[in-house]
């Protein structure tokens, strides 16, 4: 007993971190676990056993496979051939080509397929006017070339690290060593690039499973669970059906995630070495550079008609028909949507602002490793990283319109399940921050007296402003960019602007949702650049090297 | 003032045996250090006495109080960190100052008490500085002046100059020590480098393998290791293999040598190199064992020979050695008293 007494004392320590601790175990356990397992739990286990007799889920389910097969292949490819290209430092324009695989990261994630329709569709800009073919891009070709360019950034990005990481000597040994400019590509640069590239198609098929965007938009006829899940509720009001959908696709999202975290993250980490002093990479052969400087061209093209084509479509009169220049579309988008979009920037800013203090929080005392559970509350926040945006939909719109949670109806049921979409991204850059800060900075303060939060407070907050302000940027712009979620949550008096657009589209009224997205687009980009000038000033005193 | 004593302390991390129940007795106002390779325990000894790691078994008592349940900051030390665990993001009177704050001090005694201190480790106006502005030295001092400033009566250093050049670590150990014994506090110093321990300290405790090994005075530690272990990690050692005949000599490799004292049965000869004096010829002293000249370093300060005897290679340091260098035979003569015997089974206490 006097041990069992004793231990117990040590071990609850100080009350605010306790305090801490239970709030980051309440919010997460009733935002992240109680959601899932509502949508888990609500059918019924006969609608579960029913499943195959569900031709439609069943051609939805092999349809999302073949999907996250087609664009995973293709963006993965395009996005390694790209970092490989934009990697070498002698690539003619290689920061205007870095820059513009970073854009789409900053937009709304079903703005290439509306571009898209815009400029491939029956009367679009480039295979209608341009080249007067009738060409239906709805469909799962569309679909296929939609994802690849929306998703191929990922890809590029991961890869970029991997080989930016790849020491240059390495290269120039085996070309001391003998080894010509193929064989270096295949035995030296291939190989150390193969667990980004493993993250970045694991990355990748995790996005296309969850696309949401792109599928409602131009998939057409072609049924897809992601948006299978979105039609029951829509169209049938069938709860169940949409809970039964999206629990059929976290399966496979769970077990790609899985997959990452215990495989390929680890494996990422050992490829990222050896920096040490950094020679010039050599220089790239004729026949590797000007091939690859046209790809590169034909891939920024693709990227490039996402914005003229949605720029375009903000100021032409009517689409397809009638090019003359008009401010119309504006006063239509700024007339119904402008609201909305303010309610967005709301929303959004609300959110980052949470995920980013819980995320900073919950890093904070999984770091502590004092009750021995902290394991459980890093897994519930890495989790919804895992669950595709429309099962946090489905799942919020379940768990939070009934008792003993009635959120329904109110701007927080939306901004809580962005919040908590959205941990994963805050977390991580939280742990990885605190990781580089020498544990013996918070035992000097605690020498001194500072209490557990006291230590959060004094060492961690102003050291972590940069992950910090990291983490707001990329949870609102990934907020305001939103679709998957808000679909199932908003309501008419919370009414978003990617609602908004979906809507216009819907409606035909393209002039005006092209004028809806290019101001978002706007948002998104302030929104980065204020950031990067925010951390361009050099926060005093963040670490360094 | 306070002294600090440790009763059988264990800690384990796992399977390791960290410390292995651990007995010290620092006394009020000494200067002691913990010496030993790494992962000896040393440094895991030290912060169970600032309270950063809980003690499996034992108990820690500061002055008269049983600490073991103390937050290290109610514990009346101030630690002083092997990387200096400087807050990059405060300026220097703002690090100076944070046990301060935590006490809430009222502000013009912290003022004062924080100008103080920093004077009182000889860097007065860099106060407004940020901690990377300074040199490592100066770093040094910072955290020596924030951990001052709360006035503890215990002052824990654990290798606060490793991070230092060679040069610099001699000076600033000095400053340590000085200010140590003008402020009159306990202090607990943790090191592997042994002659920074020789040097600074009153008494020094050997730690191996999570058990301390001799606790002394420098001197002690250096003339009169207790067992092999300690001769070979303070200082450069010969060992050599002897039989006590109980008549105050002993027999070893086939010569008779003159000891101090009486020795029986099987022992090891412990022989400080520069104990040990080499000539050209034989002298008229006892204890002369002939051996020939394998090779030289000169040191500055000193030569020092390999010197093949019997079989078995001595290291033989001769002072201020001038342009003189021995070479081929030589007779090395070692005077009865700096002969220190252990005896058989001297070895190490092993866990």
């Amino acid at each position: 007993m006097a041990v069992l007494s004793r231990r117990l004392r040590v071990s609850v320590g100080d009350p605010g971190l306790l305090a801490a601790f239970a709030l980051v175990a309440g919010v997460l356990l009733i935002f992240v676990f109680y959601p899932a397992a509502r949508v888990i739990s609500y059918p019924a286990l006969t609608e579960y056993l029913a499943i195959p007799d569900q031709a439609r889920w069943i051609a939805a389910l092999r349809n999302s496979l073949l999907m996250m097969l087609l664009s995973t292949g293709t963006a993965t490819v395009v996005g390694f051939f790209y970092a490989y290209a934009t990697s070498r430092e002698d690539l003619p324009g290689r920061k205007v080509f870095q820059l513009l695989s970073l854009l789409p990261l900053f937009a709304p994630p079903f703005m290439v397929a509306f571009a898209y329709i815009l400029m491939f569709g029956r009367q679009g800009l480039i295979t209608r006017s341009v080249l007067g073919l009738d060409v239906n891009i709805f469909g799962w070709q569309g679909l296929w070339l939609v994802q690849t360019v929306a998703f191929f950034p990922y890809a590029v990005l991961i890869i970029s690290q991997v080989l930016d990481a790849i020491n240059p000597t390495l290269e120039h040994a085996a070309r001391d060593l003998g080894a010509t400019d193929t064989t270096v590509f295949r035995t030296i640069t291939l190989p150390l690039a193969r667990p980004g590239i493993a993250a970045a198609m694991l990355l990748v098929a995790i996005s296309v499973l969850a696309d949401f965007g792109n599928a409602v938009l131009i998939a057409g006829n072609f049924p897809l669970l992601a948006t299978e899940a979105w039609f029951r509720i829509e169209g049938l009001g069938d709860l169940s059906g949409a809970a039964v959908v999206v629990s059929m696709l976290i399966v496979p999202t769970i077990a790609l995630f899985v997959l990452e975290r215990v495989w390929v993250s680890r494996r990422l980490y050992t490829a990222i070495t050896g920096r040490g002093s950094r020679v010039p990479r050599p220089a790239t052969p004729g026949v590797f550079k000007w091939p690859l400087l046209g790809f590169c061209l034909v891939v920024a093209f693709f990227i490039g008609i996402v914005y003229v084509g949605v720029l375009a479509g903000a100021f032409a009169r009517t689409w397809g028909y009638d090019w003359t220049f008009t401010f119309d579309h504006w006063r239509l988008a700024l007339a119904q949507g402008g609201d909305h979009l303010i309610n967005s920037i709301k929303v959004g800013a609300g959110s980052a602002l949470l995920t980013s203090v819980i995320a900073l929080l919950a890093a904070f005392v999984t770091s502590r490793r004092r009750y021995g559970f902290e394991r459980i509350l890093d897994f519930l926040a890495v989790l919804p990283a895992a669950l595709p945006g429309v099962f946090i939909g489905v799942g919020y719109l379940l768990a939070f319109n009934a008792p003993p949670f009635v959120l329904g109806g109110t701007p927080w049921i939306l901004i809580l399940a962005l919040t908590f979409w959205h941990i994963p991204f805050g977390y991580q850059a939280a742990v990885a921050g605190m990781k580089q800060i020498d544990r013996s900075i918070e035992e000097a303060a605690a020498d001194l007296g500072a209490s557990g939060l006291r230590v959060l407070r004094d060492v961690y907050l102003p050291l972590l402003r940069g992950p910090f302000l990291a983490s707001f940027v990329t949870s609102f712009i990934r907020a305001v960019t939103n679709l998957s979620i808000v679909v199932f949550l908003v309501t008419p008096r919370n009414l978003v602007a990617t609602y908004s657009i979906l809507s216009m589209i819907g409606g035909g009224f393209w002039g005006a949702a092209a004028a809806l997205t290019t101001a978002l687009l706007a948002v998104t980009l302030v929104t980065v650049t204020l950031a990067r000038v925010a951390i361009g000033r050099g926060l005093r005193g963040l670490p360094t090297g | 003032m306070a002294d600090v004593r440790l009763v059988n302390i264990t800690k384990r991390f796992g399977p390791m045996l960290a410390v292995d129940d651990v007995s010290l007795d620092v006394s009020d106002g000494s200067f002691t250090t913990l010496l030993g390779p790494s992962g000896c325990g040393k440094t895991t000894t030290l912060r169970i006495v600032a309270g950063f790691f809980q003690p499996d078994a034992g108990d820690v008592f500061i002055g008269r109080d049983r600490v073991n349940d103390l937050p290290p900051h109610r514990r009346r030390t101030a630690m002083v960190f092997q990387e200096y665990a400087l807050f990059p993001h405060m300026t220097v009177f703002e690090n100076v100052s944070y046990g301060l704050r935590m006490r809430a001090v009222p502000a013009a005694e912290t003022r004062r008490r924080g100008s103080d201190v920093m004077e009182l480790v000889g860097l007065p106006g860099v106060g407004e500085k940020f901690p990377s502005r300074l040199s490592g030295g100066q770093q040094q001092r910072v955290a020596l002046a924030r951990a001052l400033v709360v006035e503890p009566e215990v002052l824990l250093l654990d290798e606060p100059l490793s991070n230092l050049d060679a040069k610099l670590r001699v000076r600033v150990r000095t400053e340590i020590r000085l200010l140590q014994q003008r402020l009159g506090i306990t202090a607990v110093y943790v090191t592997h480098d042994q002659e920074e321990a020789l040097a600074i300290s009153d008494r020094v405790a050997v730690m191996n393998h999570g058990r301390i090994q001799q606790v002394g005075a420098p001197l002690e530690i250096y003339h009169r290791p207790q067992n092999r272990f300690v001769a070979d990690f303070v200082g450069l050692a010969n060992f050599i293999e002897a039989e006590g005949m109980g008549d105050g000599t002993v027999r070893a490799g086939g010569r008779i040598l003159g000891i101090h004292g009486r020795a029986v049965g099987p022992v090891t000869l412990v022989l400080r190199p520069e104990s040990v004096q080499m000539r050209r010829q034989l002298s008229a002293g006892a204890n002369a064992v002939p051996g020939r000249v394998a090779a030289m370093s000169f040191l500055g300060t000193l030569a020092r020979y390999w010197v093949d005897v019997d079989g078995t290679q001595w290291i033989v340091d001769v002072p201020s050695p001038g342009d003189d260098v021995l070479s081929g035979d030589v007779f090395l003569e070692i005077p009865p008293e700096r002969i220190h015997v252990l005896p058989e089974g001297g070895r190490q206490q092993a866990g």
